[in-house]
């Protein structure tokens, strides 16, 4: 029953026109091997070059975020060096338009500020979305960040078709938070 | 001020700083895991020496493939620095080398060359290699 357990699964993947999966503890190294395959897969099927590079930034965006921020993991308690973070990530197509999905747990104080931020971004033309990603370049880094804090802006200027996020209640202090980049 | 040669990795430019002959690359992809780590010391280095220069001859080569947004913010204070030397009374030039069909480094290009009020800059678009 295992292979055709496996094979169901695989199917409905499939059938979701899902291209990669992953669900687990996202580490730098797994960003680095799913990305290499992910070039090579649209490289071999001789994907339009700018829709690759543009999936691939939002992959990256997307993995680095999970690794920074999810709230899900091993050891993420005081920021150690060990620590590991739990996300999900999907790259398929519905037809030939690619998407990015990526989710992770969420601490629900967080869900506010996220909603504020994504909403926000959401609304802007891209003229006003480069504004803002070069206002950011230049700004402070926002408190409780650890990367530029530019990463949603960079994929709502990379998802060319937009982007959907949602958010639902797990329990007293965890929201799922999933984002969906239409590349 | 000793020489800068980094190697590429997969994820991180070649970093060759020549502090004799003020000319200064970044060439390759650009995501790695901290960009303060990988980029702090190198741009500390060129930071001081451009502070103690006057009159010089300064080319700054960027010739990325991909960087994400974390790089992005190292790149956009470079431009700054780079801008502050030109201030200074350097003749700095900043050229920004991209694949001709790369929509969106040439977009990149544009709009950090658009913010620069003292430094020469210039895009190269090469052909798909």
């Amino acid at each position: 029953m295992l292979a055709k357990d496996m094979f169901e699964l695989r199917g409905r993947l499939e059938n979701e026109g899902i291209i990669f999966c992953y669900s687990g503890y996202v580490t730098e190294e797994i960003l680095t091997g799913i990305g290499n395959s992910i070039r090579k897969k649209l490289e071999l099927d001789n994907t339009d070059r700018n829709i690759g590079r543009r999936l691939f930034s939002i992959f990256v965006e997307q993995m680095q975020n999970v690794i920074r921020y999810s709230a899900e993991g091993l050891n993420t308690d005081d920021d150690q060096k060990d620590e590991l973070r739990f996300g999900l990530l999907l790259v398929g197509a519905d037809n030939d338009d690619f998407y990015v999905s990526c989710a992770n747990k969420i601490r629900k104080h967080d869900v506010v500020r996220l909603t504020e931020q994504l909403e926000h971004i959401k609304g802007l033309d891209r003229e006003d979305l480069m504004k803002l990603y070069k206002m950011t370049l230049k700004g402070e880094t926002p408190v409780g960040s650890k990367g530029a804090g530019v990463g949603f802006i960079d994929i709502a200027r990379q998802a060319k078709r937009g982007f959907d996020f949602h958010f639902m209640d797990l329990d007293d202090t965890h929201s799922f938070f999933c984002l969906k980049a239409h590349v | 001020m000793e020489n800068i040669n980094i190697e590429a990795t997969e994820r991180s430019p070649e970093i060759h700083f020549d502090f004799g002959s003020n000319t200064f690359a970044l060439k390759g992809e650009s995501y790695p895991e901290d960009v303060s780590t990988f980029f702090g010391p190198v741009i500390g280095a060129l930071e001081e020496h451009l502070s103690g220069l006057n009159g010089a001859s300064v080319t700054f080569t960027f010739d990325l493939i991909y960087f994400n947004s974390s790089t992005a913010k190292v790149l956009m204070g470079l431009f700054d620095t780079l801008d502050e030397a030109a201030e200074n009374g350097n003749d700095v030039s900043i050229i920004w080398s991209y694949e001709e069909d790369d929509d969106n480094m040439e977009e990149l290009g544009e709009e950090f060359g658009e913010d620069l009020e003292h430094a020469k800059f210039e895009m190269k678009a090469y052909a798909k290699k």
